[in-house]
C-alpha cells in the first residue's frame, strides 16, 4: 500500500507538470511567426476562407480564452484537426506513436544489452586493452550525433554492403498487416506472418541501432564506472575471501548494485529518445511521432505542436515513474525511504 | 567466446543481404518510385503543393488536359462551345468513362466537383472559382458554365477542376463538419481514399511515408507500352537515402530538393542521369518601391547595372539562364526581345549619381531579407552585398524565416527593401504571373514586396487577361512586360531549372519537352516507361 501511495503522488505532480508544460506550449506556439491559419490553407487561398478557419479554431479571441477551448478539447482526447495531414490530430498520434515507440523500445533493448553488456566487459578487464577499446567506443558513441550514425549506417549497410533496407517499416512486396498495435512487428506475429515479422525486424534493426548507440556508449560508461567503484567496497572482498567464485561475485554481488545509477539515467535516455528521434526518422522515413512533431513545428501546425509535446511530456513523466520503482526494486534502501514518505 | 561474437554478427549480415536480395515486387511487373517533399495531401479540393498535385493529376481526371505548348487537349470534355461574349462554355462529356469503383461519369459529377471545390475554397480553388457565376449539368453528359467575366484563364484553369465521383464522395462523408449541411463534404476519407477516375487509383497511403497506386486497367485513355503497374510516391527528401536507393536501384527518380553537389554525386552512379527540365518558377529579388532607397528610379536601376548577373546564374545547375524579363521565359506571352540588365559598373555610377540618395549612400542602406529555409539564397545575397558596395551602396543582408519574410511583407512598414523570394507561375501564361507579381491585389502579400500599387498598370493587366484572342493578349502582356522593365522594380535573376536524377532505362517525356510545365503533370505516369523488373 505505501508504494501505491508513493506513485498516485508521483501520477499527480506529472499531471501538474503536464498542465504547466501545455501552458507554456500553448503560449510559444501562437507567438511564433505567422497566421497558422493562413498557414493552413495555403498563400494563395482566400481572405474569407482564413477567417473562416479563424473562427473555427478560435484564433480571434484572447489567448486564455483560447487556451480554455483548447484545454476543454483535450481534456476529451480531441486536440483539434492537424493543418498539415488535414486529419484529427487524435488519429495521427494514435497512427505515427507506435512507429515511434516501436524505434524506441527496440532501441531501449539495444542500449541496455549494449551498454550493460560492454560496461562489464570493460570493468571485468578494467585497465587493459579491451577497457581501453570500450572507453574510445565510448567517448565516440557519447559525442557523436545519433544522424551521423544513420548516415553512416545507410551508407555502410545500405549502399556498401546491401545488407539493410534504408526506408521504411516493410518490404515493397509486403503488404502492411490490418494495424491492431501500431507496432510492426507485434502485428505481423499478430496476423501469422513470420516473413513479414523478419522483414519488419530487418528494417528496424538500423534506425533502431543508429538511435541507440548514444545510449549504449553512456550506460557502458556509467555501468563500468559504477562496477569498479563497487569493486574496492569491502562486501566484495569479503564475498572473495569466503571463496565464492567470480561469476557469483561480478554478477550476483556487484552487478545490481551497480545497476542503479545505469537504470535511473537509462531511463531517461529512453524518454529522451522520442524526442531526438526525428532526424533519424526522417533519414529512414520512418513515420514516427518525431518526424511528425518536426513536421508541424515547421509548418506551424499549433494543434499538433501542442499534442506532440503534451504527449511526449507524458512519455517523460511515465518513464520516470517506472525507473523511480525499477530502482526502488534493485535498492531496498530507496525502497524504504520512499515508503517512509508516502 | 569472440569467436562466437564474430560468428553471430557475420550471420547477421549475410541473413540482412539475403533478405535484402529478395525481389521487391512480383516478378515482371513495372514500377515507378519518385521522391518527394511530404505532406502529401490528396484530396483534390485540398492538395495543391508539388507532391499533392503529382499525386492527383494521376488519380483524377480533368475536362481538359494541359499539353506541353502551354494550350490545353480535349480530355473527359472531347469538345467545347463558347458563346460570342466569351463568358459561357459548354461541355461535351465523352462517353463510356467510369469512376475507379466502376460507376459512369456524369455530367452532375463535374457540378458537384466544382460545388465542393468553391465551398472548400482551399487547394487551387483561388484559380478556378473566383470568375465563374455558375456551373450546371443540362444532360448526363454537358456541363455549362457560366463566366462573370470574360477571361483568357478560365480554360487552361480546367486542369486544376478534378472531377470527383459524387455518390461515393456523399457516402463517405460525415454529417459532421465546417460545411454546414455539407458536413466534412468528404475531407476525412478523402485523405486517404481517392474517389477519381484517373490511370491510377491509391492502393496504400501510409501518411508519412508514401503513397502507393495502381494501376487503373479499366481507364479510358492510352497508356504508354511501358507505363507503370504501380506507382509509389516515397515521401523523403534525405540526401544519403535518396542516393542509396538510386544507387540500389530501388527509386526510379529523385525529388528535385537534392543538393547541387548531391546532383553532381547522383550523375556519377552507373546508369543515372540528371534531368534538367525548364519550369515556371523564377527567382526574384523584389525591390519595394515605396520604401527609401529604393524608391528612388534612378537608384533601383544603378543597382540592376551593378549586380552580376553571370555570377549569379554561374553558381547554378548548367544551362539555367538570366531572366528576360518579369516573366519566367516558359509561359506564353513572355516578349523575349526584352531589354536585360548587365553588369556595366559605369552605368551604374552614373544612375546613382542622378539619384536623390546621391552622396548619402552611408545613411541609407539597402536591407535584404533573405529565406533561411533556402541556405542556397545567402550565397546571392553575399554576391549583391558584394556587388553593390563596387558603387558605395550599403547593403545589410538578414536572414529570416519563411513566417517571418511572409509576415514583413504584408505591410508596407515592415517590407525590407528587398525581398528574395522564388515564385512559380500556377499557369502557363505570362499574364497569370504580371498579376500575381505586380497587380495592386497582391501588395502586402509574399508575391509582390515591389509594392507597385499602379492603377494604370492594374488596368493594363486587367485588360490583357480578358483579351480572348490569344495574339492581341500576348502584345499586351509585351507592352507590360516592357514598361516594367522600364520601371526596374525588381531584380530579375535567374529562370529555376527543375533538377531530377533518374535511371536511364526510365522513359521520360518530360526530359524530352513533351510534358506540360504545370506543376504535377511531368509525373503524369500513364505517360511514362519504365522497364520491367
Amino acid at each position: 500500500m505505501p508504494i501505491l501511495g508513493f506513485i498516485l503522488r508521483r501520477l499527480f505532480y506529472a499531471i501538474l507538470v503536464l498542465l504547466g508544460l501545455s501552458m507554456v506550449i500553448f503560449v510559444i506556439a501562437r507567438i511564433m511567426p505567422g497566421d497558422p491559419a493562413r498557414m493552413a490553407v495555403g498563400m494563395q487561398a482566400p481572405q474569407w476562407v482564413v477567417d473562416r478557419l479563424r473562427e473555427q479554431m478560435h484564433l480571434n479571441q484572447s489567448l486564455p480564452v483560447q487556451y480554455f477551448y483548447w484545454l476543454r478539447d483535450a481534456m476529451h482526447g480531441d486536440f483539434g484537426l492537424s493543418l498539415v495531414t488535414q486529419r484529427p490530430v487524435m488519429s495521427d498520434i494514435i497512427e505515427f506513436f507506435p512507429a515511434s515507440l516501436e524505434l524506441v523500445l527496440c532501441a531501449g533493448l539495444l542500449a541496455a544489452a549494449g551498454g550493460i553488456g560492454l560496461g562489464v566487459l570493460s570493468a571485468r578487464h578494467k585497465d587493459t586493452w579491451i577497457d581501453s577499446a570500450v572507453r574510445v567506443f565510448s567517448y565516440t558513441g557519447v559525442v557523436t550525433p545519433s544522424f551521423v550514425f544513420a548516415i553512416l549506417f545507410v551508407l555502410l549497410f545500405g549502399w556498401i554492403l546491401h545488407a539493410f533496407p534504408v526506408i521504411g517499416r516493410l518490404s515493397e512486396r509486403f503488404t502492411p498487416p490490418h494495424v491492431v498495435t501500431g507496432l510492426m512487428t507485434i502485428d505481423t506475429l499478430l496476423a501469422g506472418r513470420l516473413d513479414e515479422f523478419v522483414d519488419a525486424l530487418h528494417h528496424l534493426i538500423l534506425p533502431a541501432l543508429a538511435l541507440a548507440m548514444g545510449s549504449i556508449a553512456q550506460e557502458s560508461r556509467i555501468t563500468r564506472s559504477s562496477m569498479a567503484d563497487n569493486l574496492g567496497k569491502d562486501y566484495i572482498t569479503s564475498a572473495r575471501a569466503l571463496g565464492i567464485s567470480e561469476r557469483v561475485v561480478m554478477g550476483r554481488f556487484l552487478l545490481k548494485p551497480s545497476l542503479i545509477p545505469t537504470v535511473s539515467i537509462l531511463g531517461l535516455d529512453i524518454a529522451s529518445l522520442f524526442s531526438i528521434a526525428f532526424l533519424v526518422e526522417l533519414i529512414f522515413n520512418w513515420p514516427g511521432l518525431a518526424r511528425y512533431g518536426l513536421s508541424a513545428m515547421l509548418h506551424k501546425d499549433l494543434n499538433a505542436i501542442s499534442a506532440v509535446i503534451l504527449v511526449l511530456g507524458a512519455v517523460f513523466a511515465f518513464v520516470n515513474i517506472a525507473v523511480d520503482l525499477i530502482v526502488a526494486a534493485l535498492d531496498p534502501r530507496i525502497r524504504l525511504h520512499a515508503t517512509r514518505s508516502a | 567466446m569472440r569467436k562466437s561474437l564474430f560468428v553471430t554478427l557475420a550471420s547477421l549480415v549475410c541473413a540482412g543481404i539475403l533478405l535484402t536480395s529478395l525481389p521487391a515486387a512480383a516478378a515482371g511487373s513495372r514500377v515507378l518510385r519518385v521522391t518527394f517533399a511530404w505532406p502529401n495531401v490528396i484530396d483534390p479540393a485540398i492538395g495543391n503543393d508539388y507532391a499533392s498535385s503529382s499525386s492527383i493529376v494521376n488519380l483524377y481526371d480533368t475536362l481538359v488536359f494541359p499539353n506541353a505548348k502551354g494550350g490545353v487537349d480535349p480530355w473527359l470534355a472531347t469538345s467545347w462551345n463558347v458563346s460570342p461574349d466569351g463568358l459561357t462554355y459548354t461541355f461535351h462529356l465523352r462517353g463510356g468513362v467510369t469512376f475507379h469503383d466502376g460507376t459512369p461519369l456524369k455530367a452532375s459529377d463535374v457540378v458537384f466537383s466544382y460545388n465542393r471545390f468553391k465551398t472548400i475554397g482551399r487547394g487551387f480553388a483561388y484559380l478556378v472559382t473566383p470568375n465563374i457565376a455558375d456551373v450546371t449539368a443540362t444532360d448526363s453528359r454537358t456541363v455549362v458554365f457560366k463566366l462573370a467575366q470574360a477571361s483568357a484563364l478560365f480554360l487552361p484553369s480546367l486542369v486544376r477542376l478534378y472531377v470527383a465521383e459524387e455518390s461515393l464522395v456523399k457516402k463517405n462523408t460525415k454529417a459532421e463538419g465546417p460545411y454546414g449541411a455539407n458536413g466534412d463534404y468528404g475531407t476525412t476519407w478523402l485523405q486517404t481514399h481517392d474517389a477519381g477516375s484517373g490511370p491510377y487509383m491509391v492502393k496504400e497511403f501510409p501518411l508519412e511515408q508514401y503513397l502507393l497506386m495502381a494501376r487503373n486497367t479499366t481507364w479510358w485513355g492510352k497508356f504508354n507500352p511501358n507505363a507503370p503497374d504501380e506507382v509509389r510516391f516515397i515521401g523523403t527528401t534525405e540526401g544519403v537515402t535518396v542516393r542509396t536507393l538510386m544507387q540500389n536501384k530501388q527509386l526510379e527518380i529523385t525529388d528535385q530538393w537534392q543538393t547541387f553537389e548531391a546532383y553532381q554525386a547522383l550523375e556519377k552512379i552507373d546508369g543515372v542521369k540528371v534531368a534538367a527540365l525548364p519550369s515556371m518558377t523564377s527567382f526574384y529579388y523584389m525591390v519595394n518601391t515605396k520604401k527609401a532607397p529604393t524608391d528612388d528610379l534612378h537608384f533601383r536601376l544603378a543597382m540592376e547595372y551593378a549586380f552580376d548577373y553571370d555570377a549569379a546564374v554561374g553558381l547554378e545547375w548548367p544551362g539555367t539562364k538570366q531572366m528576360v524579363g518579369p516573366v519566367p521565359a516558359s509561359l506564353a506571352g513572355h516578349d523575349a526581345s526584352l531589354t536585360v540588365y548587365k553588369r556595366d559598373l559605369d552605368k551604374a555610377k552614373e544612375e546613382l549619381a542622378k539619384s536623390s540618395y546621391a552622396g548619402r549612400l552611408d545613411q541609407n542602406p539597402v536591407v535584404v531579407q533573405w529565406v533561411s529555409e533556402v541556405p542556397d539564397e545567402e550565397k546571392y545575397a553575399l554576391l549583391f552585398q558584394s556587388n553593390m558596395a563596387d558603387v558605395g551602396i550599403k547593403v545589410n543582408v538578414v536572414k529570416v524565416p519563411w513566417l517571418s519574410l511572409v509576415e514583413n511583407t504584408s505591410k508596407l512598414q515592415s517590407s525590407p527593401n528587398i525581398a528574395t523570394i522564388y515564385v512559380s507561375s500556377d499557369l502557363p501564361e505570362a499574364g497569370l504571373m504580371l498579376k500575381q507579381r505586380y497587380h495592386s491585389s497582391t501588395a502586402g502579400t509574399w508575391q509582390q514586396n515591389e509594392w507597385l500599387q499602379d492603377k494604370k498598370l492594374d488596368a493594363q493587366i486587367e485588360d490583357a487577361l480578358k483579351t480572348l484572342d490569344a495574339a492581341q493578349r500576348y502584345a499586351k502582356y509585351s507592352r507590360i512586360q516592357q514598361e516594367l522593365v522600364a520601371l526596374a522594380p525588381s531584380i530579375w535573376i535567374y529562370d529555376q531549372i527543375e533538377k531530377h536524377a533518374y535511371q536511364s532505362t526510365v522513359d521520360w517525356p518530360a526530359t524530352r519537352g513533351e510534358t506540360s510545365l504545370i506543376q504535377g503533370y511531368v509525373f503524369f505516369a500513364a505517360d511514362i516507361g519504365v522497364s520491367q523488373r
